[in-house]
């Protein structure tokens, strides 16, 4: 009975599977299959919307297995990273409710999408996604869990793109992926800290383990998964790019925006609460940003003019609040509150094309009379309080500047120094060419009898060009016209290093050297 | 260790070479790739052979030993044999290869005898590389390497600057190669000084001798500064890093896919920088994780500037290349084996994005940004295999980038935090640079008129792309079967350093076990 929970994930990637390759080779691709793809992808995802709550039903009489172990995936040293799949409790739950919402939301998108141009492509990546989530909800290590975690955000990624020839939308693409990969890399850093202090990746014996854990300890542990977890669900710092995300259609953003992939980080909270209970600083952390993104999402909601991006604010405000309850220690609500946002946030993204039919004629709610006579509150809420020109300014800015300096530095630094090939036309064969060339304009004694390349080349280039040079002066003596402009030269070069060292992100980049040496 | 019952691994060897030699007695050019098409089949048979043949139980010791004297007056051999961690470069060079000759199939116009010839000398070089045992031949192999790429970057190259980029190239594997040989040559007279022998009958260059022959400890850090010095150049690291960008952008695009995949500076470390000077190699291991990890991020930075596909893929490696020395640098197991698949990962991936490079380059004359856009609407296909190997370069779960990533990671947060930080501030900028230029190039609308008329890929095409693209999935959803096969080599590698320096230096913590409470 345990062994029907890898079907749950396998069915719908299977499907995937199908569309995608059918789309390649060419037998799924014009309008008269749309029907053949749209059933694929219905009856895999409701299979395992069943399977899901056959298991449930077994695992509501006691009759499940706490995990199901299907075999090793990768095992280096005494690193063991298995597959397997947990089968009872809350997962299952969130499984079972996960997989009916992308039932219905699959059905719902067949009309839709109906003789839409990436028709057969949207249902490729929603049965991906549907497989993904539902690894990331069922799997019972963080790496499975880290497996699906990432592919949803591929999918999201895709459909984002789903119209990839408009410029915006690839560059909101582009921007959303970059900045869940920050989570992403949260979440490993999370993995490889419960590896090295707990010694496993395994949530159930995560649990176990956790109690043992020093205070430090688990406040590593939970804060790495906290910041995956505060990206993944668009939690403060991090709000504008469920905003950018809205590109796309919308039975697509009813999945991953409204209902299922954006509680993702609540759940992976949830999944931690014994290691989360043992380190009060994260908790903490939880309360504040669940509060401060519920503040925000409520004022910055309020002056939105747009359905979509109304629901997107009224989302990452709720779940604000499901991050706040978690780190009050209510994680039983926290989880109700899950399950339920869930459902009516499927119910109002799919109703949102039709939201204007349905308010026709009536009165749009109005802010309290207090908050709207504040002008400056106004403006704040209008540009979502300069969240994405704020992080342009202090991350992306500087690091494209950073790049574009290194990149000079690159090609005209290190490139010459580590010596370009001159070929042998460039170099001076007699004197006499030397003599030509002397009198072609070169007239300040730049004694280059030779031209070579590479560092030992050029540093004998230099000694003789050196001796040479201050053999000239021994005879001439005196100050001449190429001193002067050689100090000259020399001024401009140091002031021009002075200028980029005062830069600002040259200060931080060596205070993080320094902090990291230090660390 | 066990000896060859037959001589297969010098044949692996000798069969390009004799492929070369008879295209060169043929003049017809129309029986030339259908012979090296056969030849370079034969050798991924082979080589494929040689693989089922390793026992990798047994994969700690060298198997399929060939010894014979070679210049016997100096005690320099022709000794080949493999291990766990060089078994798999053999089938990945014949197979990068066979894809190389298959690109070079309607590409290549004039001197195609040459070219074809050239290519099969340079795969008998390359699997000599990474087979050889006597630090000599192993010598005599890579520079070996040089002639054949010299040409081939010189004659066929794309870029107006070809022969510039062919000698710089050259110039900068002989400043490689000149450290190495000093290398080479201390550890041979020490062999003489701690067998108390007279020169030249204790001279040694027996890799299996040397490893075990003590060296003191100011020799150790001379050794391991001269052969890193040698490989820096061409793994390649920062700052002897220029000539690829360069080459990648004047050589042919199916030549400068085999210079990208195939990391013989990374072998060399592996193989003989840390094992020869253990000691040593423990004690400074932090500057190597220093070194890598300015690597990698010095060229993500750089790699975000790029407008052309082919330096994009260069700076790219180059950064790869660093996340494989921090791995190393670890010295942990997982460093170690994520290190190892890694550089199975740049024969997959780094030359599958450049063949894919070549093949835009064919069909619109350029790699500029500026000059494509929109790719995804004409070329589909194109794209599709685009996606899968930048997703893995990226490290995407599912592909074969991310077993290696995640080990990767776990390694360099267990020897050092600085170092597992910089590795994950290296994946974030990866993902940045390659999702950023392919917004660039293959999204977006249409802007140019040679973009509109593009073919997509033909059979033969997809056919090339499909073998690797297979492997990244495969290694992806299965990466044990890879890791089994060098786990034993991998263990003994790490415990003979280990042990070696603990040995001679019971006082000195190595910097890979930070204690901890």
């Amino acid at each position: 009975m345990n062994s029907l929970v890898v079907l749950i994930p396998l069915l719908p990637f299977i499907a995937a599977i199908i569309i995608g390759i059918g789309q390649l080779v060419g037998f799924l691709r014009d309008e008269d299959s749309e029907s053949t793809t749209a059933l694929i992808a219905l009856w895999t995802t409701s299979m395992s919307f069943l399977l899901a709550s056959t298991l449930l039903g077994t695992d509501l009489l006691h009759k499940n297995a706490s995990s199901f172990l299907v075999g090793q995936w990768l095992s280096s040293e005494n690193l063991s990273i298995d597959i397997n799949f947990i089968t009872h409790g809350f997962s299952l739950v969130l499984s079972t409710l996960f997989s009916l919402l992308l039932t219905i939301v699959l059905y719902c998108s067949i009309n839709y999408m109906l003789r839409e141009t990436g028709f057969h492509r949207f249902f490729f990546v929603l049965s991906l996604f549907s497989s993904a989530m539902q690894l990331l909800i069922l799997s019972g290590n963080a790496v499975g869990t880290f497996f699906g975690w990432e592919i949803a955000g591929l999918c999201s990624y895709f459909l984002i793109l789903y119209t990839y020839n408009r410029a915006v939308a690839t560059i909101n693409a582009t921007h959303v992926f970059v900045t869940n990969r920050i989570g992403d890399a949260c979440f490993i850093l999370g993995i490889s800290l419960s590896y090295t202090w707990a010694e496993t990746t395994h949530w159930p014996n995560l649990k176990t383990v956790a109690a043992q854990l020093t205070t430090g300890e688990a406040t590593g542990i939970a804060l790495s998964f906290a910041m995956a977890a505060f990206v993944k669900s668009a939690q403060f710092p991090f709000t504008p790019w469920l905003v950018r995300a809205m590109e796309g259609p919308t039975p697509s953003n009813t999945v991953f925006y409204g209902a299922i992939m954006i509680h993702s980080g609540v759940y992976l909270v949830c999944l931690l609460e014994p290691v989360f209970e043992k380190a009060p600083l994260a908790m903490g952390l939880l309360v504040i940003i669940g509060g401060i993104t519920t503040l925000y999402s409520y004022l910055v909601g309020l002056t939105q003019t747009d359905i979509k991006s109304r629901l997107v604010f009224a989302t990452s405000g709720q779940l604000g609040l499901m991050f706040l309850e978690c780190g009050l220690g209510f994680w039983q609500f926290a989880k109700w509150h899950l399950c339920a946002h869930a459902i009516i946030r499927t119910y109002s993204f799919l109703t949102a094309p039709s939201l204007m039919h349905i308010v026709y004629g009536k009165p749009i709610a109005i802010a309290r009379p207090a908050l709207a006579k504040q002008r400056w509150a106004y403006t704040a809420s209008l540009q979502r309080f300069w969240l994405d020109q704020l992080t342009d300014w202090t991350l992306i800015r500087p690091i494209r500047r950073l790049a574009h300096d290194l990149s000079y530095f690159d090609d005209h630094i290190v490139d010459h120094l580590a010596g370009i090939p001159a070929p042998a036309i460039n170099t001076i064969s007699s004197l006499a060419e030397l003599e030509e060339k002397l009198i072609g304009g070169h007239l300040d004694h730049s004694d280059q009898f030779s031209y070579s390349s590479g560092v030992i080349g050029k540093i004998t280039e230099l000694f003789a060009g050196h001796t040479h040079w201050f053999e000239n002066r021994f005879v001439l003596g005196g100050l001449s016209k190429s001193t002067i402009t050689l100090g000259r030269k020399l001024g401009q070069a140091a002031n021009k290093i002075e200028l980029l060292v005062l830069r600002p992100r040259y200060l931080v980049i060596f205070v993080l050297i320094t902090l990291s040496l230090a660390f | 260790m066990s000896t060859a019952p037959f001589p297969v691994l010098s044949l692996i060897i000798l069969l390009p070479v004799m492929g070369a030699i008879i295209i060169g007695l043929i003049p017809k050019q129309a029986v030339t790739k259908k012979i090296a098409l056969v030849i370079a089949s034969l050798e991924v048979i082979l080589t494929g052979l040689v693989f089922i043949l390793f026992n990798p139980a047994d994969g700690a010791h060298f198997q399929l030993i060939e010894h014979y004297p070679w210049i016997p007056r100096l005690h320099i051999d022709y000794l080949i044999g493999i291990d766990g961690i060089s078994v798999l470069f053999l089938p990945m060079s014949a197979l990068l290869t066979l894809c190389s000759i298959i690109a070079a199939w309607n590409s290549v116009h004039h001197l195609q005898r040459l070219h074809f010839a050239l290519l099969l000398l340079l795969e008998a070089v390359t699997i000599g590389v990474f087979s050889a045992l006597d630090t000599m031949l192993f010598f005599l192999f890579s520079e070996l390497t040089l002639p054949p790429l010299f040409f081939l970057i010189s004659l066929w190259g794309i870029g107006p600057k070809r022969r510039n980029a062919a000698l710089k190239y050259t110039l900068f594997m002989l400043f490689g190669g000149v450290p190495l040989l000093f290398a080479i040559l201390l550890l041979a007279m020490n062999h003489v000084t701690a067998v108390n022998g007279s020169l030249p009958e204790d001279l040694s260059f027996n890799l299996l001798v040397l490893l075990d022959t003590p060296l003191t400890s100011n020799l150790q850090l001379l050794v391991f500064v001269l052969f890193l010095l040698g490989f820096s150049a061409k793994a390649p690291l920062v700052p002897f890093h220029t000539w690829l960008p360069t080459v990648l952008m004047e050589g042919p695009t199916q030549v400068t896919a085999l210079l990208i995949g195939l990391k013989l500076g990374l072998y060399g470390i592996l193989r003989f920088t840390l094992p020869l000077a253990p000691s040593a190699a423990v004690e400074y291991s932090w500057t190597l994780g220093i070194l890598g990890a300015i690597t990698l991020i010095y060229s993500a930075l750089i790699a975000l500037q790029q407008t052309n596909l082919r330096r994009l893929l260069g700076y790219a490696s180059i950064s790869h290349v660093g996340l494989v020395l921090i791995g190393i640098a670890s010295l942990t197991m997982q460093g170690l084996q994520g290190a190892l698949f890694q550089l199975f990962n740049f024969t997959l991936i780094s030359s599958s994005l450049m063949l894919i490079a070549g093949f835009i380059q064919q069909r619109t004359g350029s790699n500029e940004a500026i000059h494509l856009g929109g790719l995804a609407k004409v070329a589909p296909r194109l794209t599709c295999f685009y996606f899968l190997f930048m997703l893995a370069s990226i490290g995407l779960p599912g592909t074969s980038g991310f077993p290696a990533e995640l080990l990767l990671i776990l390694g360099a947060l267990s020897a050092h935090h600085s170092l597992g930080f910089s590795a994950l501030a290296g994946s974030v900028l990866c993902a940045a640079y390659m999702l950023s230029f392919t917004r660039k190039v293959f999204l977006g609308p249409i802007t140019q008129t040679s973009v509109n008329a593009l073919q997509d890929l033909r059979p033969r095409e997809i056919a090339l792309l499909c073998i690797p693209a297979l492997l990244v999935l495969a290694l992806g959803f299965f990466p044990n079967y890879l890791l089994k096969t060098n786990q034993m080599a991998a263990e003994a590698w790490l415990s003979h350093l280990l042990e070696q320096s603990t040995l001679e230096h019971n006082e000195s913590i190595p910097f890979s076990t930070p204690e901890r409470p």
